[in-house]
């Protein structure tokens, strides 16, 4: 990977690609390689990026984005221009996987990808030239012919066999196709390419370790996977963070230092109260079912059976009792298996700068997702791009606890909407999914016109529901979540999610679902995002898409 | 007076840079055929590579015992020492066995076949004038081998083929005759230097003479081909006294009724215009151009597609050259084929028109009398992009070269909104050429005093907050363009004689409404 042209990096916006964007900035600075850097949100910016730059390079790194379409269609660049992807978006697409001279793709070998095999999906021009001599395109006659056997039989059961080629190939296309989820985090990727090439930092380690916890947090990946892929990077953290343990005491002030932890699941609680972390923490709440009277009763029995005073748990975590503090997490998981809350304890990793500060990894999620996609304008969209960067880097301490307040804001306004559209009962059963709409006008709207607040919001909304639901058939159900996106322009955000249940594989069909209702309705939608499960829609259009996607699905 | 000798001194050297404009568009296609000949040979080699295993497998001894068609089978060590054994029987039947692998469908094993180092011996075969079968099949298969990569085809040139197959194109029978018209077209379509090799062992009268009313149309057509492949790649050009003796048959077979034997004539007639003037000329002077019209005009894209190559390559040689064109009728067909559905025909129809809009003002002229205007004014407006790419290449060189009057009317058909709006395209050089094309506008308007007409009516089409927009554009020559024209046209304090309401006499002159505009 050593360009002596200036690079282009594509970017897209979520965690990982930010933490994947990280390392490969600290490498090409090892390298001296010059790059500028673009963030896209989506895919009408890629493409105007591409545009905009593509006289000027033939180097583009994508990040997070480009995988999973056809890029040479798309872009239809010049036969010099190369991409390197590095997406955790699946599956990838075909055309991408066998171009081994324009793209290469940055992906794990051993990450079970399924891709079909070349011959079933790709026939090359000599055969498709005999079959097709009838209706000829008027493309240049070959510079040499081969003469074949001419034998008539043999050409029809050629025919025959090509039609069932054919449908062979759309049936294996279609199984392909038909699930988007996702594979190793990239950042995870980047961080494996500065390994190999000897350059990992132990901030590079930080920064997939962020990445892995975005997939986590954003229920990207199976429970397995994150397990599988937190042991490879215990065995980095171990390896780059052993001599710290020796000699703990001469460690210095600037110093940082990564630790495995068995912590708790609870959404910032090291920065906010106890009793603030358990109300808007998604698992929490949700086993708990705190929108409910019996609710908030259950959680005070809780709190009880912990023997934690309501004071000391109301107050600023770091200004608990330090004796409280010393066995808070035994505690805690012992009286959370009573109230039926197993997975309480996830394994981690926090760092730790100094002596003051420490952070765990989802913390740093929360916080970078706010930034991202803070709704309080300051600037030209990129503004919260950068920001959002620039507090992945251990100096900007005062970024990252910009962040945090407003991780808290977000996950209060999260856990507020789904408490009201669950006493409401906004989520309504349609058949093959569940369905809710956020109204124009509902506090915090504006929040969720935003893919990755938007998406927390949905996970969240089908956790507490299926908790809260008697009807077992609705448990099984995945969701489909609509809020207003441009009140102006009359459009909505809709995303599809798959079911919440234990053994999900994390895979969902609604990008193709989505396409398909909307060719049959004419309906104007956006396939902008880069997540296929994530749409823009006309207002108007929304009822007879979702009438096709209902009959779709049935 | 200085100022008009002055104008008239920059109006000229617009008009060299248009022509250079053309000279260059011409590369650019040049060199897309060339890359799309790369592809398609890296697609060869990329089936062959990965094939290769299969290729293994097949040659099994296992299943070499299959018998399907009554035909001796063989193991390769059976074929080789067969093929240079003297039995005449057994050379035949290894020989045939030979030519089946390599005429099979799925993977023809040619590396294998070569390597058994047989070449030398099928040529030698070639010449065995009192065993026919033999010489048949030895063509066959090594037609096949010369099919593969120039590699390939190497070894069979090298092993003498050449002299061989051209003594064969006299054979009493036809069959051996036609396969060897078939060797040839494969060899000489390997590059420039085996196509002239051929040519230089004399291939050109034997191969014409086999050309005759009673020769059958399969046989017609690879002929044909083989022709086309004489006329085929450049660096360098197939040699003049070549060309002039191949020209009038390609003529004769224009005229044949098969499409396919049309077809392939037409690529060959395409080739021979793909280059200088003077190659240009000898086509033209055959009269064949209204013939070329004429199939362009055909619904069949095999026929559509070389008809329209050739003729665009035509109008980018010399006005007079491009006049036999236009008088060929060219502009009557051209309407059609901007407008029709397939993005590739749009293109190369509108890549013409650019080139003839290059021409000197007459032509133009024609253009504007022939009815160019409204479809090229719908294809900047509603095309496919690399369409309306050259289509607004087209409108640059007519207001390079274009009258005053004939600017006006330009503008009258209703070029400026498609043309402003294209000015949101991504690409860069088209901005340039348009931003130019709007200077080119203003220079005519302020011969006739209206630019503050031009100017209200850019306004108007919102073409000012476009190339407002565009002083932010990266590209600094775009950014230099775009404020050159704020700056001479529209950066003045708004004149209060110009605001809408007053001075309406006159205003719409531009507009495409009123076609009554006197001078």
């Amino acid at each position: 990977l050593l360009f002596l042209q200036r690079v282009l990096l594509l970017v897209a916006s979520d965690v990982d690609a930010l933490c994947a964007c990280k390392i490969l900035q600290a490498l090409f600075q090892c390298d001296h390689v010059q790059y500028t850097l673009v963030p896209v949100s989506g895919w009408q910016e890629l493409e105007t990026a591409f545009l905009e730059h593509k006289d000027q390079f033939k180097y583009f790194v994508l990040i997070n984005c480009g995988a999973n379409v056809d890029l040479l269609e798309i872009l239809q660049p010049e036969e010099d221009t190369f991409f390197f992807v590095c997406d955790s978006h699946r599956p990838i697409n075909v055309v991408n996987v066998y171009n081994d001279t324009q793209i290469k793709l940055l992906v794990k070998q051993d990450d079970d990808l399924n891709v079909p095999a070349y011959d079933d999906i790709f026939k090359d021009e000599e055969d498709e030239e005999e079959d097709s001599e009838s209706e000829s395109d008027g493309s240049e006659p070959s510079e040499k012919r081969r003469r074949f056997e001419e034998d008539v039989i043999e050409r029809t059961m050629k025919r025959r066999q090509r039609r069932e080629w054919e449908a062979r190939r759309r049936e294996i296309l279609f199984d392909y196709e038909q699930y988007e989820y996702h594979g190793t985090s990239s950042a995870m990727m980047m961080f494996d390419l500065a390994w190999i090439m000897s350059k990992d930092l132990n901030d590079m380690l930080w920064w997939a370790i962020v990445g892995l916890t975005d997939q986590w947090v954003q229920d990207k990946i199976t429970q397995m996977k994150y397990v599988t892929d937190i042991g490879i990077l215990q065995r980095h953290v171990s390896r780059h963070n052993h001599r710290n343990e020796d000699e703990e005491n001469s460690l210095s002030i600037d110093c940082m230092r990564i630790a495995f932890e068995y912590d708790l699941r609870l959404a910032l609680y090291q920065h906010w109260s106890l009793y603030e972390s358990l109300c808007n923490t998604s698992y929490t709440s949700a086993s708990l079912k705190l929108w409910s009277v019996q609710g908030q009763k259950r959680l005070q029995e809780f709190l009880a059976d912990m023997g934690l005073p309501l004071k000391q748990v109301k107050q600023k975590f770091n200004s608990m009792d330090m004796s409280l503090k010393e066995n808070l997490r035994e505690m805690i998981e012992e009286s959370a298996n009573k109230f039926g809350m197993k997975d309480l304890r996830v394994q981690t990793f926090s760092i730790h700068f100094g002596f003051k500060n420490k952070f765990s990894a989802s913390d740093i999620v929360y916080a970078t997702v706010s930034l991202m996609e803070n709704i309080e304008k300051e600037g030209p969209e990129t503004t919260n791009f950068i920001k959002a960067l620039d507090s992945l880097s251990r100096g900007n301490l005062d970024k990252l606890h910009q962040g945090l307040d407003l991780a808290k804001k977000q996950l209060r306004a999260i856990q507020q909407t789904v408490a009201s559209c669950i006493c409401t009962n906004l989520v309504i059963s349609q058949g093959p999914f569940l369905y809710c709409s956020l109204m124009e006008g509902t506090p915090d709207v504006k929040l969720f016109s935003k893919p990755v607040s938007l998406c927390l919001l949905s996970k969240y909304l089908l956790k507490s529901f299926v908790c809260s639901t008697k009807n077992k058939r609705c448990k099984l159900l995945p969701l489909i979540m609509a809020a207003p996106m441009d009140v102006e322009q009359g459009t909505v955000i809709m995303v599809g999610i798959p079911p919440e249940t234990e053994t999900s594989d994390k895979k969902n069909f609604f990008g193709r679902a989505f396409e398909k209702a909307a060719d049959s309705t004419n309906s104007r939608t956006l396939h902008n995002h880069f997540d296929m499960s994530i749409i823009e829609l006309k207002t108007e259009d929304r009822s007879k898409f979702l009438d096709a996607l209902i009959s779709l699905l049935s | 007076m200085p100022v008009v000798n002055e104008h008239s001194e920059r109006m000229r050297k617009f008009k060299n840079k248009g022509k250079d404009a053309a000279a260059l568009r011409r590369q650019r296609v040049e060199v897309n055929i060339e890359l799309r000949k790369a592809k398609k040979d890296e697609q060869i080699l990329k089936r062959r590579s990965i094939s290769f295993s299969l290729i293994e497998e097949s040659l099994s001894p296992a299943e070499d015992k299959r018998n399907e068609q009554g035909v001796i089978q063989l193991s390769l060590e059976e074929i080789v020492e067969a093929v240079n054994g003297s039995n005449t029987e057994l050379q035949l039947q290894a020989t045939q066995a030979t030519r089946k692998m390599l005429s099979r469908q799925k993977d023809p094993p040619i590396n294998q076949i070569i390597e058994l180092g047989i070449i030398p011996r099928l040529v030698e075969f070639l010449t065995y004038a009192d065993n026919a079968p033999l010489q048949f099949e030895a063509a066959w298969a090594l037609t096949n081998i010369a099919s593969g990569t120039s590699e390939h085809t190497k070894v069979v040139v090298e092993a003498g083929a050449i002299p061989a197959f051209i003594s064969l194109l006299a054979s009493p029978h036809m069959h051996i005759s036609e396969q060897s018209v078939w060797a040839l077209g494969n060899i000489a379509g390997d590059g420039p230097l085996y196509r002239d090799a051929i040519i230089n062992c004399d291939v050109i009268p034997s191969l014409l003479a086999l050309v005759s009313p009673v020769t059958p149309v399969g046989f017609l057509r690879n002929i044909t081909w083989t022709l086309s492949n004489l006329c085929r790649n450049k660096n360098p050009y197939p040699p003049l006294d070549a060309v002039k003796k191949v020209l009038p048959v390609l003529i004769c077979l224009m005229q044949h009724e098969d499409k396919d034997i049309i077809s392939d004539s037409c690529w060959a007639i395409s080739y021979l215009t793909d280059g200088s003037n003077d190659r240009i000329q000898i086509v033209v002077d055959t009269g064949i151009l209204p013939r070329l019209v004429e199939l362009m005009a055909r619904p069949e894209l095999i026929i559509m597609t070389p008809a329209l190559r050739a003729i665009g390559n035509v109008v980018t040689g010399t006005d007079e050259q491009t006049q036999a064109a236009i008088d060929a009728g060219v502009l009557a067909v051209l309407p059609r084929l901007l407008r029709h559905t397939k993005p590739a025909i749009q293109k190369e129809a509108a890549w013409t028109l650019s080139n003839i809009a290059a021409g000197p003002c007459r032509q133009i002229q024609q253009l504007i009398t022939c009815g160019l205007l409204p479809p090229l004014v719908e294809l900047l407006d509603k095309g496919d992009f690399k369409a309306q790419k050259e289509a607004v290449w087209a409108v640059a060189n007519f207001t390079t070269g274009g009258t005053v009057e004939q600017v006006v009317e330009l503008i009258q058909s209703g070029v400026l909104k498609p043309l402003l709006n294209l000015l949101l395209a991504k690409d860069s050089k088209t901005i340039l050429v348009i931003l130019d094309t709007i200077s080119n506008l203003f220079l005519a308007a302020e011969r006739l005093g209206e630019i503050e007409k031009l100017c209200l009516l850019v306004e108007e089409l919102d073409g000012l907050e476009k190339i407002e927009a565009l002083q932010t554009h990266d590209n600094n020559m775009v950014y230099r363009a775009a404020l050159n024209i704020i700056e001479k046209y529209f950066s003045g304090e708004e004149n209060p004689d110009l605001q809408p309401g007053t001075g309406q006499d006159g205003l719409y002159h531009f507009s495409v409404e009123k076609q009554d505009f006197n001078f």
